[in-house]
């Protein structure tokens, strides 16, 4: 067991040192330090509070997609839709903005509560397309996730443009009230959205560790044909599964446009989504795993904007590293499953060299 | 072909799987590989077939010795002349019988469409087997599939040719086919065949030498003839007593079927009328896909009736999900019970946990309670190991053991298959106490043994056809196998 | 546990670090730009990357920070408001943003950053008074560069059928479109066809460059606006797809030109299909905002800065027009002698403020009057065009 834990710790660490590696070897080649490269980023990410702020407001959004990826990812499904998902509690958060005008508190609310209600109808759609018509999820969830892109662009350029006419940028700027407040100039960051995303990655957590509800999601994910003859109401669990994702991708979309743009934009989630299917594969779908892994992405991925300002060096660069990051983290978990059969084998021989006797266990044929 | 295995070893973590084996295989003749659940035969034949490698050991294929660890691949072994037909034959379901049977012999890719069509007939022909080249495989019976992999593999120039538990779930005309064909095989065209089987009486009719394994290791061989009992002997170094039946008085109508139609994707049948009462067993015989699955299922409220009524104690539950069967005492095991029963990647705790209930997991209770049951149904496994690390008899145990208490239905597809007869009595100890208790139990199996023993009536199907025969004395196991393959005027006049 | 802290730990050693380093070489001057799409799209926001140049090589000490492809498709993680920090961080005393899409944006940063002059190319929030004190606006009158552009299509043209491949809907975009099938129709009735018989169309793609999946794909709207007869297509768009279709039909013997936009380096991609391109050359404009800030003169404005008529192609002309090898020697004649008619108009003291073909009659697409018969259009209804005009085919709103 000893040797389980070491070969599962060095098979964490080594996709990470080989991606530094081979992203050292490219900006080298391309003619510059790896070392100052490496620095400009973590500076760019964590250099004073205004830069981490800006990691944490792009992590919040992440990290909400990602905890509700865990969730369909443990029910076997794929939910690409996921973006879309994301966009509609974007627009239902954009209406109550634009449309009400209530107490601040109440405001809020009321437009969080739209955009969970967005991105959970949205989502449900997609699982009651599958449930119901047979139609698997990635291809429903491609097709909302257009549609759902068409419905913002038709606002932003159609009803909900500014007055001046329509740019296709942004709709007006929602009013103050309606916004999220950032907690300092200094560390400008919604506290009330920085505590969903908190209570988000608890819930997930203790939903999938302690309740029959994630248990009945890990059995349908695993295998729904024996989970509906256990018991399990599989198209219960597919449809709630969709829609609990859904609500934390809506909530994730309300915060692209009640704090970070201030407007409802086209294309607002920004493959924010996508991005976090990307996280969870690398977490081995672990809800605990997620908000770190959901960190690191954030810090890379902002911390990169101060490369492009002062080294001038394609941001991509931080896309380099990153897709180097998952390719080798999926490669190192097959070769761990391998090693680690060696090594049993091994250490089944010297056992018994001592001694001849099997102990009782499971049992193969 | 002679085939020599010199110190085989595998070892699949604690467990020592084959220790140290070394046996030979001449040619010409019908090999028998017994032993019980996990005596290592499946292992054994895997590594000579090449699905699995060994740890160490040599295998000898004509006189050449090659090391078994690097004896690796179904098609590196196909090349020396060793193919393997499986549990669940290998076959792919969308393809049409023709397609399969060109992609599989893929070391011939380049053979014409209609040579191939050709080379099929007359394979066929020779050994009497009915396939419809047009026909997609998934609708071909498990005796077909067979049939078709037997044919692949001839093509493909195979010499030795394992077959694991090939009797189960084909008729007797069927299993006549099969027989002299790999007579004709062994005995006029000088091939090796090794027959890995729990059925003794198959072994008794077909082999000319068995060899058995106990505990990974070769612990006897002989040559045939041997009686039943002589072989249970060298399996078990003991003798079973037979399994007696406790006369049981009928109670109370549990489960009935009125009028019943159901669909099914092969066949449709009509006008069932089936009730049965507390403390019944009722068997289900036919050729696989032949309705008996499809009554075992619309009884158990797996699938819905097309037409008709279906009552559980009185209530209609006439398509009603299977979970309010459930709810209402009917708990159903398929036959597949990795893919219809068991979640593989779950542990045996969270088997256990998904019955409990309540909105929380109580992880404590639910190991305490995993616990308890393990030891009570004889499992052996631990509560925090994954259902699909057990082995088959276990698998089947623990399947039994997070089954409801008080059913008033328990409906069995094929409850024994693939055990060995020590871990099959259990089962059937299991289902038999459950009737004991007032369940009424409807089973269907492909072995006939299995039917005429533990049956108080038979329905036997044929292409959606059904009979009942409510008597069962003076009913013999050949009268069964001839009325699954149909020929129901026969029986109506005996 | 452990990972957490010792996060925590590395991010507090380098926070104290930094406040000890002293970061900026004191005779630097540093000034930002950013772009909406990368800095090398042959296009719009290649001209703004080579008007940072320009300062770069004209105002000694100068260092350009840049940020490409600030949108919420490419940059997901970043926002104008983080940019500019990193910028200012770095030195920056002024930040050109480079597209309406930061219009609202930049109003929002600078009042966070009050010690940075912020430029928002082609904005008016300066003229209609929504800018803070440290935001001003530079645009080129690029209708005149249009007009020219227009009347070289008009000039070619000889199935009497032109296409526009306009980005989004805006004023800018409808004043742009407007200047080109006025230069289209006035070129037409030169070489003898009668204006009312041009046929103009404007396809809107939606966005500024293809988003795949949200916009038209530009590459099929260009393909269709030459299946359905038009044989010269001019760009509104900030990249290159009519150009090149024009380059590949023209290699399969086609008769088909183009004009494409923005970029004085765009003709090179397919010269013989290409007629010329209306450029911006932001140098100069650009150059002396840097010169205003660094030496403290600078005040708030909005610029809206006229060609150098004495030759609209030199070093100090905001737009440009440069002639492609597709032009023939003739047409060729025939623009130079409109483009010497355009500058002596402009320039003539007794003409009002106009642009010339931008002349009554002219009515909008509604068919409301512009101007009557023989009234100029007001330079700010220019900018604020409410419609398409009355003869152009396409979407207004």
């Amino acid at each position: 067991m000893r040797s389980h834990r070491l070969i599962s710790a060095t098979f964490i660490v080594l996709p990470v040192v080989v991606a530094v590696l081979f992203t050292s070897l490219l900006v080298m080649l391309v003619g510059n330090e790896p070392g100052e490269v490496f620095q400009t980023v973590w500076m760019g990410a964590f250099r004073n509070s205004n830069a981490l702020a800006a990691v944490v407001n792009f992590w919040r959004p992440l990290v909400m997609v990602s905890m509700g990826l865990v969730i369909t990812f443990t029910a076997g499904l794929w939910n690409i839709g996921v973006e879309g998902q994301m966009m509609m509690g974007a627009v239902f958060a954009s209406w109550a903005a634009r449309s009400l005008a209530l107490p601040h508190p109440i405001q809020i609310s009321a437009e969080i509560a739209a955009a969970a209600l967005g991105g959970a109808l949205w989502a449900g759609l997609a699982g009651v397309l599958k449930t119901r018509l047979g139609v698997n999820e990635i291809f429903g969830g491609v097709g909302l996730n257009a549609l759902a892109n068409l419905l913002a662009i038709y606002l932003i350029s159609g009803p909900w443009q500014p007055p001046e006419g329509g740019s296709a940028h942004s709709t007006t700027p929602f009013p103050a009230n309606s916004l999220l407040q950032p907690a300092s100039t200094e560390f400008p960051v919604s506290m009330v959205a920085l505590g969903l995303a908190f209570a988000s990655i608890i819930g997930v957590t203790l939903a999938l560790r302690g309740t029959r509800w994630g248990l009945q999601l890990k059995a349908t994910g695993k295998s729904s044909a024996s989970a509906r003859l256990m018991g399990v109401p599989t198209t219960r669990s597919v449809i709630s599964a969709m829609m609990v994702c859904g609500m934390l991708a809506g909530l994730a979309g309300s915060y692209r446009v009640l704090f970070t743009y201030e407007s409802l934009r086209p294309l607002v989630s920004g493959g924010i989504g996508f991005l976090g299917l990307l996280v969870v594969l690398l977490a081995g779908i672990r809800a605990l795993w997620t908000p770190f892994i959901a960190f690191a992405f954030a810090a890379i991925m902002a911390g990169s904007t101060r490369l492009r300002v002062s080294l001038q060096l394609d941001a991509s660069l931080a896309g380099v590293l990153q897709g180097a990051l998952v390719l080798l983290v999926l490669l190192s978990n097959g070769l761990r499953g391998r090693v680690v059969e060696w090594s049993d084998r091994r250490a089944a021989k010297q056992a018994a060299s001592v001694s001849e006797t099997a102990s009782p266990g499971a049992r193969h044929e | 072909m002679e085939i020599t295995l010199r110190h085989i070893d595998k070892r699949f973590g604690k467990v020592h799987a084959n220790a140290d084996i070394s046996v030979t295989f001449s040619e010409g003749k019908i090999y028998g590989v017994l032993g019980e659940n996990g005596a290592g035969k499946s292992t054994l034949m895997k590594i000579l077939a090449g699905f699995q490698p060994a740890d160490q050991g040599e295998i000898v294929v004509d006189g050449k010795p090659r090391e078994a660890r690097l004896h690796f691949g179904p098609t590196e072994s196909i090349r020396s002349g060793i193919g393997m037909l499986q549990q669940d034959p290998l076959d792919i379901a969308s393809f049409t019988v023709i397609e399969d049977f060109v992609y599989g012999s893929g070391a011939r890719l380049t053979m014409g469409l209609r040579e191939a069509r050709k080379a099929l007939k007359i394979q066929c022909q020779r050994f009497g087997f009915d396939l419809d080249q047009e026909s997609p495989v998934s609708h071909l019976t498990i005796g077909q599939r067979q049939q078709l992999e037997i044919v692949r593999l001839l093509a493909l120039g195979v010499r030795v040719l394992i077959l694991d538990e090939p009797t189960t779930g084909i008729s007797a005309e069927q299993k006549e086919t099969l027989f002299s064909t790999l007579g004709l095989l062994a005995h006029q065209e000088g091939m090796t065949i090794l027959l890995v089987s729990h059925k003794l009486e198959d072994v008794v009719a077909l082999c000319d030498r068995v060899v058995v394994l106990r505990a990974g290791q070769v612990v006897g061989e002989r040559e045939m003839p041997a009686t039943t009992s002589e072989l249970v002997k060298m399996m078990f170094a003991e003798e079973l007593p037979p399994q007696s039946r406790q006369a049981v008085t009928l109670g109370k109508k549990r489960v009935a079927l009125e009028d019943v139609a159901l669909r099914g994707r092969r066949v449709s049948l009509e006008g069932l009328h089936l009730s049965l009462s507390s403390g019944e067993v009722v068997g289900l015989a036919g050729l696989d896909g032949s309705g008996q699955d499809l009554v075992l299922r619309a009884a158990a409220g797996v699938i819905r009736t097309a037409r008709g009524r279906v009552t559980v104690d009185g209530r209609d539950m006439t398509g009603k999900s299977y979970r309010q069967f459930r709810q209402a005492g009917v708990a159903f095991a398929a036959a597949g019970r990795l893919e219809e029963g068991l979640i593989a990647g779950l542990t045996l705790t969270e088997h256990v946990a998904l019955g409990m209930p309540g909105a929380l997991v109580k992880w404590r209770a639910a190991e305490a309670d995993t616990s308890e049951r393990l030891q009570r149904f004889n499992v052996r496994g631990r509560p925090e190991s994954q259902v699909q690390q057990l082995s088959g008899g276990n698998q089947q145990r623990f399947l039994m053991a997070i089954m409801p208490a008080n059913l008033a239905l328990l409906a069995v597809e094929q409850p024994t298959r693939g055990l060995d007869v020590d871990s099959a009595r259990w089962v059937w100890t299991q289902i038999l106490a459950r009737r004991a208790s007032g369940t009424a139990v409807l089973f269907s199996s492909p072995d006939l043994d299995e039917i005429i023993q533990y049956s108080d009536r038979v329905i036997v199907f044929f292409a959606g056809r059904f009979i009942e025969l409510a008597d069962l004395s003076g009913v013999s196991i050949d009268d069964l196998g001839h009325l699954i393959g149909g020929q129901f005027e026969q029986a109506n006049h005996a | 546990m452990t990972r957490k802290v010792s996060l925590a730990v590395v991010i507090v050693t380098v926070m104290v670090a930094l406040t000890l380093v002293p970061v900026f070489a004191q005779d630097e001057f540093v000034f930002g730009m950013v772009f909406v799409g990368p800095e090398n799209d042959r296009g719009w926001s290649q001209a703004q990357y080579e008007g940072g140049q320009y300062i770069e090589q004209n105002l000694p000490g100068s260092r350009m920070v840049f940020f490409p492809s600030l949108n919420t498709a490419d940059n997901p993680e970043t926002t104008l408001m983080d940019v500019a920090q990193n910028m200012v961080d770095e030195g920056a005393k002024v930040i050109f943003t480079t597209s309406d899409a930061f219009e609202e944006d930049t109003d929002a940063v600078a009042e966070a950053v009050p010690d940075v002059v912020f430029i928002n190319t082609s904005g008016d929030n300066v003229l209609t008074g929504e800018a803070p004190a440290n935001v001003g606006n530079v645009m080129g009158q690029m209708e005149w560069g249009k007009l020219i552009a227009g009347c070289a299509a008009g000039l070619t043209t000889e199935t009497g059928k032109i296409g526009y491949l306009g980005p989004l809907i805006n004023g800018e975009t409808r004043r742009f479109a407007a200047s080109a099938y006025l230069g289209a129709r006035y070129c037409y009735g030169l070489k003898g066809g009668n204006p009312d018989d041009l046929q103009f169309t404007v396809t809107w793609i939606g966005f500024w460059f293809n988003i795949p999946g949200v916009t038209l794909d530009p590459t099929e709207e260009v393909n269709t606006l030459y299946d359905t007869g038009a044989d010269v297509v001019l760009s509104g768009i900030d990249t290159a797809q009519a150009i090149e279709i024009a380059g590949q039909r023209v290699a399969n013997g086609e008769r088909v030109w183009a004009i494409p936009y923005d970029f004085v380096g765009s003709c090179d991609i397919a010269p013989d299909a290409c007629l010329g391109v209306p450029f911006f050359h932001w140098g100069p404009a650009y150059l002396a905002v840097a010169q205003a800030v660094q030496d403290g003169s600078w005040s708030p404005s909005w610029d809206w800065v006229s060609p150098d008529w004495a030759d609209i192609n030199s070093d100090q002309s905001i737009v440009g027009f440069l002639q492609g090898a597709g032009l023939s020697d003739e047409n060729k004649a025939a623009l130079n002698g409109v483009i010497a008619d355009l500058a002596g108009y402009a320039t003539n003291p007794f003409v009002p403020d106009s642009f010339a073909l931008w002349a009554g009659p002219l009515n909008l697409q509604d068919g409301t009057e512009l101007a009557a018969a023989g009234q100029l259009v007001d330079p700010l209804d220019v900018w604020y065009l409410p419609q398409l005009l009355q003869g152009m085919v396409g979407a207004s709103e």
